[in-house]
């Protein structure tokens, strides 16, 4: 039984802060009243305290991976968005309003993307905490055909915009 | 005052072997990726900004600029806040939900002042 923080998985009862109390297991100092401001935000504390009651602890290398996995898809929205914008600023279409139909889908996209990251991130937190295998993730599907069609839509906008003019 | 990086207690002692569950070097490619977010955040400001500027909203480009520079610093603080935090507690890694959720709010938020701005341009 070595000291590592793995070894405390063992079982429920060995949970440093099962009741969930906010500052148990915040170490010391600064750093951690950042977190302990965060988890007294609404439905902040409460979610939090549910999610670390199912299942047992895990190994600290698939959280941050579950954690660097949903910023990944985040920054993917941000950048859908970034997208949008760009279009709406630099694409020039002799119809007034073409441009909105390559803008708007891409900046909708970015925003489901992100919504959709957020319950990704936690239905692989619950799983992983359950011993459960993961689910594979309808979000590249949706991407890349989202892309594709945007991409295919704004190539026919630019020849129909061509033809009328 | 610890000089100690993430998970540095959890090693076995007198090797150079991580122990079982150690996150190695997780603790800072996490903390990397809050930083790209935050500035991928500043990023969308600044497009945002732009664009609320072109559509003459003026009002809303320096909101949204204000703003979004400080959901930027906060994203960045926090990913060097939890660095810190999961190295004194020896490599737990705690999930954090509530920071997620917020930054989702944030993107989506975005998301909705971006259709504004450009269905307004």
């Amino acid at each position: 039984m070595g000291d590592s923080s793995f070894d405390t998985e063992a079982g429920p009862s060995q949970e440093p802060d099962a009741a969930g109390t906010p500052e148990a297991d915040l170490g010391d100092g600064s750093a951690g009243r950042g977190r302990a401001l965060l988890r007294r935000l609404p439905w902040g504390a409460w979610h939090e305290r549910r999610l670390e009651q199912t299942g047992s602890d895990l190994d600290p290398r698939f959280t941050f991976a579950n954690e660097r996995t949903f910023l990944a898809w985040n920054r993917t929205a941000l950048a859908l968005i970034a997208a949008g914008l760009a279009a709406a600023q630099f694409l020039k279409f002799n119809l007034h309003g073409l441009r909105l139909i390559i803008a708007v889908p891409l900046i909708v996209l970015g925003a489901v993307l992100a919504l959709a990251s957020y319950s990704h991130w936690e239905d692989s937190e619950r799983a992983m905490r359950l011993r459960q295998p993961l689910r594979y993730s309808w979000m590249p599907r949706v991407l890349s055909g989202g892309i594709i069609l945007i991409a295919l839509l704004g190539a026919i906008l630019a020849i129909i915009d061509r033809l009328a003019h | 005052m610890s000089t100690r990086g993430p998970g540095a207690s959890t090693g076995d002692a007198g090797t150079h072997e991580p122990g079982r569950g150690h996150p190695t070097l997780a603790p800072d490619r996490t903390a990397l990726a809050w930083t790209r977010s935050a500035l991928n955040i500043a990023g969308s400001g600044v497009l945002i900004a732009r664009a609320a500027f072109t559509a003459d909203l003026d009002a809303l480009g320096v909101a949204s600029a204000i703003a979004l520079a400080l959901v930027a610093l906060l994203t960045w603080h926090h990913g060097q806040t939890i660095y810190r935090d999961r190295g004194l507690e020896g490599g737990l890694a705690h999930h954090e939900p509530v920071a997620l959720r917020w930054l989702t709010a944030a993107t989506l938020l975005i998301g909705v002042v971006a259709i504004v701005v450009t269905v307004a341009i």
